[in-house]
């Protein structure tokens, strides 16, 4: 991209969609803000590659950012995997490590935050594709076809992703409610 | 247990700003591409791996010339010894 300009219009236009998008996935602002950076670079980076003709801006940007969150979680899970080994590696890394996920989700600010945040941590343990398909459907409520589109898939493929994940949303729930 | 009605909460979930110090960030990271250098360790590294691979080339080379010398005179010797053609010239032409 060589017009600075134009790359502003285009981060002000989509700031808001994309870093909400990488909280979701995410859930603590901090990582969305890192992400969310990177994925505008990517933006810059990769302008010239965007086909105009194959989906929209918005949908492109949308890709980026899904891709972003979902490779972010799997660093962050291998390094859970492994991080018994980063001693030995990195001598100075004293970080916890823990496999509960830590809700910081700054738009939640109503009465039932505690359920919302029980659910939330029950998407997080997702598979990829029916985490995708429930944040953007039923968080960011965008039609069924938008996200066939946003995920390159059929609408058909997006509904079956749906009912597997509400089934075991709705599995998991009664597991914690039972405890 | 209703489970849309439960996911229905998320609905409840406000849009957030994006901070503002954010395009600043950003901006940073671009001018930072540009000028992207490597760190003075991985040059080292570099340096003298290349050395090595060289030295191991040079070496390797000059064993090999050894050997092929040790091999021609000694196929002569045997030549002579059984009075053997050392040409190919076998009619006298």
């Amino acid at each position: 991209m060589t017009n600075d300009s134009h790359f502003e219009t285009i981060y002000n236009e989509h700031k808001n969609l994309v870093y909400n998008m990488c909280l979701h996935y995410v859930l603590n602002p901090e990582d969305a803000q890192d992400i969310t950076q990177e994925v505008f670079v990517k933006v810059y980076q990769r302008y010239h590659q965007y086909d105009t003709a194959s989906a929209s801006l918005k949908t492109w940007i949308c890709r980026i950012a899904i891709n972003h969150c979902l490779d972010f979680l799997k660093a962050k899970k291998s390094k859970k995997r492994f991080g018994f080994l980063s001693p030995l590696f990195y001598a100075e890394s004293n970080e916890p490590i823990s496999n509960a996920v830590y809700v910081n989700h700054p738009g939640i600010q109503t009465e039932n935050k505690e359920a919302i945040e029980s659910l939330l941590q029950i998407i997080y343990t997702l598979p990829e594709n029916q985490k995708t398909a429930i944040i953007l459907c039923r968080i960011e409520d965008r039609s069924q076809k938008e996200v066939a589109e946003i995920m390159n898939t059929s609408v058909k493929a997006v509904e079956s992703l749906l009912q597997r994940a509400k089934q075991k949303i709705k599995n998991k729930l009664k597991d914690r409610e039972g405890l | 247990m209703n489970i849309d009605n439960k996911l229905d909460l998320m609905k409840q979930i406000r849009e957030v700003d994006a901070p503002p110090f954010l395009l600043t960030r950003i901006r940073q990271q671009i001018q930072n591409l540009d000028n992207v250098e490597a760190p003075v360790k991985w040059k080292w590294a570099f340096a003298v791996i290349s050395v090595a691979i060289l030295v191991f080339n040079v070496s390797i080379f000059l064993k090999t010339v050894n050997t092929t010398e040790g091999k021609t005179t000694g196929i002569e010797t045997v030549i002579s010894s059984m009075n053997l053609a050392a040409t190919n010239n076998i009619y006298n032409e």
